[in-house]
């Protein structure tokens, strides 16, 4: 399975602004001073030694993931990242019909935002359909784009499938089932199976009850998974703060990632006030907080960025 | 885990021992929500025989705290961290919101200053 996160950031697009873009800069340039860079040869061993939150950034997109496999595209959720998949499915495309199965975990606008935009839709001859357990998705997403709020309606090349919350089902030879999460207004979690391997994107959910018995349910969907995609939106103070806003943080997504046996945890939903120094500093936080309290439990720790892709 | 109580001066000391995780925090917060709700607001919680705490044992110290605070205007103090457990409060915050103490008595007169 491959997997690629075109929008990780949570709530509302968040781009860099110019004044980011100059700190970063200016720190980048100060730095390579001191490390006396003199030559153009120097520079991309200098910009690989730069601090993450410098040389990279997070992203600004909303929620937007796709993963290949079995020779399927599968798109969870419809943020803003979703405008630029399009365009990349085009490019991969060479002309020929654009197949896509677009995996929906609620329809919040962060979540869907990126539908308006998503240029594979303007053309009939491609296949796109979305998945969702919520009933009346397609009147859903069309009021998005009433003429109030977008100039034109929503495509009629998608076609939809109402799931059914408690049933397995499979697109080509890719087994996917379904969990329900704590959001409000409701939210689906999806692991996703093919060969084995297994991938699960939990985003917009909050735990309130941390005790074995009350995250038992959701540790169990989650038991054994290559890739858990968990929504770290909060600190730990600010998830007591915004309860129930419906998302989770960081240690919370480690002790049940332990307790299920995952092998890598990804954070995701990134809070829109966090800029990247501040989002990679929670990783280093989480990242000691596993070496303090599990030090000897294998669980590999990621932040998604605008780009990361990995083939499991 | 262990939890055993002491009180002076309308203070009640909360001594824990072994590990406050997913599976002993509820009897933490049952066994404190019980004392507030026969009317005591002030606590200390000595953690120095604690060895381990996880998410659901920083969140049961946050929710504690905060209700004190909010509702019964009072508060949780921290007495006594192992080093790990101290970074840990530190790394998640907590450090910034609760009075932490290096020793109990000095946490239970803290409430009478």
């Amino acid at each position: 399975m491959y997997i690629r996160f075109w929008g990780v950031r949570g709530s509302i697009a968040t781009p860099l602004t110019n004044v980011e873009l100059e700190v970063k800069i200016e720190t980048a340039v100060k730095l390579g001073i001191k490390a006396g860079i003199t030559g153009d040869s120097q520079v991309p061993d200098f910009l690989e030694s730069l601090p993450l939150h410098i040389r990279r950034t997070v992203g600004g997109d909303t929620a937007c993931v796709e993963i290949q496999a079995g020779g399927k595209i599968l798109i969870l959720d419809a943020g803003t990242g979703l405008r630029r998949l399009g365009l990349d499915l085009i490019k991969r495309s060479g002309g020929n019909p654009i197949e896509a199965h677009i995996l929906m975990t609620h329809t919040h606008w962060d979540h869907i935002s990126g539908i308006p935009f998503f240029v594979p839709a303007f053309s009939s001859e491609n296949n796109l359909t979305f998945y969702s357990p919520f009933p009346g998705l397609k009147e859903r997403l069309a009021r998005q784009q009433n003429s109030e709020y977008f100039p034109a309606p929503l495509s009629p090349t998608f076609r939809f499938v109402r799931l059914n919350e408690h049933t397995q089902f499979q697109i080509g030879d890719v087994k996917i089932d379904i969990f329900p999460l704590n959001h409000p207004g409701g939210s689906y979690s999806y692991r996703i199976t093919y060969g084995n391997k297994t991938i699960i994107y939990a985003t917009d959910s909050e735990y309130k009850e941390l005790s074995v018995n009350s995250v038992k349910p959701f540790t169990d969907f989650f038991h054994g998974t290559d890739m858990l995609i968990f929504d770290a939106q909060y600190t730990m103070l600010e998830n007591v703060e915004k309860e129930d806003w419906g998302h989770s943080n960081v240690f919370t997504g480690i002790d049940m990632a332990i307790e299920a046996k995952v092998k890598k945890l990804v954070f995701i939903h990134h809070e829109p006030g966090y800029n990247d120094e501040k989002l990679y500093t929670i990783l280093l936080k989480a990242k000691e907080y596993v070496d303090i309290n599990h030090p000897k439990v294998p669980l590999e720790l990621l932040l998604a960025y605008e780009g990361l892709c990995m083939t499991l | 885990m262990k939890i055993e109580e002491n009180i002076l001066n309308d203070v009640s000391s909360i001594k824990l021992e072994g590990r406050f995780d997913a599976n002993t925090s509820d009897a933490v917060e049952k066994f404190i929500r019980e004392k507030i709700e026969k009317g005591c607001s002030q606590f200390v919680l000595n953690m120095g025989n604690v060895s381990f705490i996880s998410s659901a044992g920083l969140r049961v110290v946050i929710i504690i705290a905060r209700e004190l605070r909010n509702e019964h205007q009072g508060d949780l103090h921290i007495a006594v961290l192992q080093p790990s457990v101290k970074r840990v409060f530190e790394i998640s915050g907590l450090n910034n919101i609760l009075k932490i103490f290096n020793d109990e008595q000095t946490a239970t007169e803290a409430f009478s200053k």
